[in-house]
């Protein structure tokens, strides 16, 4: 490997109102490497990314690359300047084929119309390199999460690219998918490309690493080599106190014998079928499975989301006909949805409103809402589970990801109800959060409360979990208890084994 | 250090509001520079009894665009009301119970809008170009076409009457309408539904908020705003037509637009709309004032409905500077 720095962050600074989001970071980045950035969310990574993808072109500082300083005006002009990245949601245009996606607004011209034919070369030539079992001209709709990935690589390699980066790749990647993405990384550091890698996911920074910048509160804080590092380690600098990251219960079980909720045979047509559990009072019933297993419509059926086609719900032993959200939440069921931005918190309310949405009775007399007492009640949740920043009229979609997990949580908390379904708890949120989030499951088992928890995290399944089923296609596969939850045994199930 | 506060003050959560009263300032100021007449009392009622009929309708409109929607029916509705209540007053109705009568038209218009959105789940846009069309077929069915006429004196006082002197009985109806509505909109929960709705309408549904419910009310009101606007309008001529009210709704939306509710849904307020109302025909008298050709309003009118507008995204951007210093 070469040891010559391509990019060089000298002192930037960014600040957004209200918050410093980088200060004076300065560190270099090496010709041909594969370097990750790691950081809390909140830490200041995907600012550092825009700023050298030229989303930010106003900051204190400067960036070199080559020794030269850059200041991109957009994005564009980083990437034909051979800066390109891949986003954490894909972004494509489905009605487009691969090849159209690719070059989109470079296209090869004749004259004034688009040479497709030499279009479809080029992006043919492209995907060759990269393996991929698809062609240009196919059309985007019929491909893969994953596949569609490949179509930023492509575009990235299209563009002549020197640095690329990553932000979540695998976030909607299946295992395989994201095996597939670390041989191409792999292949294109040999090519001598130069690879900044950000994920929350540890396993995959060890897989392909060679060095890691930890950035904190907008702060560099040191770089390591992969190879002379430990995770504990790693965390312990991201955070910057000891805290056990992973999933872990600190209290003895609370699991009794009454059971809250049950499903018997529940369905929804061409979507899962034959769905019958128990839930128990003091319980955590994870839901491991792959993606597309469709857990998460289990869930929204149960909530009411969904209509179910067939089968019925037990609420503590009383069949209760749930045909909307409304009525989960007369019979005390609340969900924590998987995506927080379309489904958890309003854009452009306060976090006194998000949190009291659900119960907005309370906080209502004589027809009139008193605003005192909802801004009271959001308050007493930010305090005792830790919202950042502590005040309630602060918009919740300028909040981090883990802190908008834990308004939807108050919101929840707010209306009283007995049953929390958790879909992906712990998504795109930071370690300290995570570890927040845990300990408040734990608190929510003591008062006697009962929780479903879908995740994709196997660790998190294995270590908050009483009990846990493994879906697959639709379908529960297999019942798993306690003692019996480990990474082989929950993947075996989940893909397919008997 | 006090520029930054102002800056401050300006771009503070109340700032949409106090640009569009910047705007009127403005106007009021310049048209009174040009012809001081124009600040006189009688002048001023006139601009403001001017904005009732408009108002009425953008209040109710308001609620709408807050859920993300819009309703295009609103001047169709309006005019079913007026002949509606017009052949009930020729009919020998007392007047009380006619304006009864005409503001449930206007509820009903309001459901069936708020069914075809709600249940039907169309689109807004199309649900109410669709009863655009009905309605207005509707309000030429009762009367076949022909005008109503000689509305009764006491309905005509009633509503458009004068009182303490000189001041228009509307003046009071448009105010009374829009404190409720305020209130409605800010103090109640439906009003934070509304807005939620607006912000993300799956995230309500998701709260086990009665999303279709509240949805359905925003219509409702909506018809019976416009409702109201039709029979302040027929008791202020004293006829009226089938045709009346076409093109009401795009005056209603600029209003609103002006007074700086998002047409994407989640922002706006009652107060702003009003302001909005009140600038739009302190525009129009203004320019009569000053004597200029009407034809020249129309240019006017989208002037300043487009330079409300980049008023806004002047305060955005100050609101993002005055975060940084």
């Amino acid at each position: 490997m070469c040891m010559e720095a391509i990019i060089q962050f000298k002192g930037v600074s960014k600040v957004f109102p209200g918050v410093k989001a980088l200060d004076n970071v300065s560190f270099d980045i090496k010709q041909g490497e594969v370097h990750a950035l790691l950081g809390e969310n909140g830490a200041g990574k995907s600012t550092l990314l825009n700023i050298l993808h030229g989303v930010y072109n106003e900051y204190g500082g400067e960036v070199a690359i080559n020794n030269k300083k850059v200041n991109f005006k957009n994005a564009n002009e980083a990437i034909v300047f051979g800066i390109s990245k891949v986003h954490q949601e894909i972004n494509v245009i489905p009605e487009l084929t691969v090849g159209q996606n690719i070059a989109l607004g470079y296209e090869p011209k004749k004259g004034l119309v688009i040479n497709f034919k030499e279009l479809y070369r080029l992006t043919d030539d492209i995907l060759k390199t990269l393996k991929c079992n698809f062609n240009s001209r196919d059309l985007v709709n019929t491909l893969s999460a994953g596949e569609m990935q490949m179509i930023a690589i492509a575009k990235a390699l299209f563009h002549k690219a020197k640095i690329i980066s990553f932000d979540e790749p695998t976030a909607s990647l299946t295992s395989n998918e994201a095996e597939i993405l670390f041989n191409i990384i792999n292949q294109l550091k040999n090519d001598g490309l130069t690879i900044i890698y950000v994920s929350h996911r540890l396993d995959e920074i060890f897989r392909i690493a060679d060095r890691a910048t930890i950035l904190r509160d907008g702060k560099y804080i040191c770089t390591y080599e992969i190879s002379d590092v430990t995770r504990e380690k790693l965390i312990q600098s991201m955070v910057g106190r000891d805290v056990s990251a992973f999933a872990v219960r600190h209290r003895p079980s609370r699991v009794t014998g009454e059971v809250v909720l049950e499903t018997r045979n529940l369905a929804l047509s061409n979507t899962f079928s034959d769905i019958s559990f128990k839930l128990r009072r003091g319980e955590i019933l994870g839901f491991a499975g792959l993606i597309g297993s469709k857990r998460t419509d289990v869930m929204r059926t149960i909530f009411g989301a969904d209509r179910r086609t067939s089968g019925n719900i037990y609420i503590n032993g009383e069949e209760s006909n749930i045909k909307s959200p409304i009525n989960a939440l007369e019979h005390g069921i609340g969900l924590i949805p998987e995506n927080r931005k379309t489904q958890g918190f309003v854009k452009m309310m306060t976090n006194a409103d998000n949190i009291g949405l659900a119960c907005m009775k309370n906080f209502t007399h004589l027809g009139l809402v008193n605003h005192k007492e909802k801004t009271n009640n959001a308050d007493q949740f930010i305090k005792s589970i830790g919202i950042k920043p502590k005040n309630p009229l602060h918009l919740t979609e300028n909040l981090s990801g883990g802190n908008q997990q834990k308004v939807i949580l108050a919101k929840w908390l707010s209306t009283k109800v007995d049953i929390f379904i958790f879909d992906e708890p712990t998504k795109g949120v930071d370690v300290g959060a995570k570890a927040d989030i845990y300990s408040l499951m734990e608190d929510l088992l003591e008062e006697g409360k009962s929780i479903i928890m879908v995740s994709s995290e196997l660790p998190e399944i294995i270590g908050m979990s009483d009990r846990a089923f493994v879906m697959r296609q639709g379908r529960i596969v297999k019942e798993l208890k306690q003692d019996e939850l480990n990474e082989e045994t929950i993947l075996h199930y989940a893909m397919g084994g008997e | 250090m006090r520029v930054k506060n102002i800056i401050k003050l300006f771009s503070k959560k109340l700032g949409r509001e106090i640009g569009t009263a910047a705007v009127l300032l403005l106007m009021l100021i310049v048209f009174s520079i040009m012809d001081p007449i124009y600040l006189s009392t009688g002048n001023l009622i006139d601009i403001i009894d001017q904005s009732t009929i408009n108002g009425l309708i953008a209040i109710g409109m308001t609620f709408v665009i807050i859920t993300g929607g819009i309703d295009l029916s609103v001047g169709s509705t309006m005019a079913i009301a007026i002949v509606g209540v017009g052949k009930l007053l020729a009919s020998g109705m007392n007047p009380v119970l006619a304006v009864l009568v005409g503001a449930l038209i206007g509820v009903v218009l309001g459901v069936l809008n708020g069914f075809l959105i709600t249940k039907l789940k169309l689109q807004a846009f199309i649900a109410t170009l669709g009863t655009m069309s009905i309605y207005r077929g509707v309000a030429y069915v009762i009367t076949n076409g022909w005008p109503v006429l000689d509305m009764p004196q006491n309905f005509r006082n009633m509503l458009d009457g004068d009182v303490f002197g000189n001041i228009p009985v509307s003046i009071f109806i448009l105010f009374g309408f829009a404190i409720v509505a305020h209130i409605l909109l800010k103090h109640t929960r439906f009003g934070t539904y509304v807005y939620s709705m607006g912000g993300n309408e799956e995230a309500t549904r998701l709260s086990g908020v009665n999303v279709e419910k509240n949805k359905l009310m925003v219509y409702v009101i909506c018809g019976l705003g416009a409702a109201l606007a039709g029979m302040i309008m027929l008791a202020r001529l004293g006829t009226g037509e089938p045709a009346t009210g076409q093109g009401y709704e795009l005056n209603a939306i600029a209003a609103a637009a002006i007074g700086g509710t998002s047409l994407a849904g989640g922002r706006g307020s009652i107060i702003g709309t009003v302001l909005g109302t009140i600038v739009l025909s302190a525009l129009k008298v203004g320019l009569v004032v000053v004597g200029v050709d009407t034809f020249w309003q129309y240019i006017a009118t989208g002037i300043i409905i487009i330079v409300a507008v980049c008023f806004e995204l002047i305060q955005n951007a100050l609101s993002k500077k005055s975060q940084k210093l």
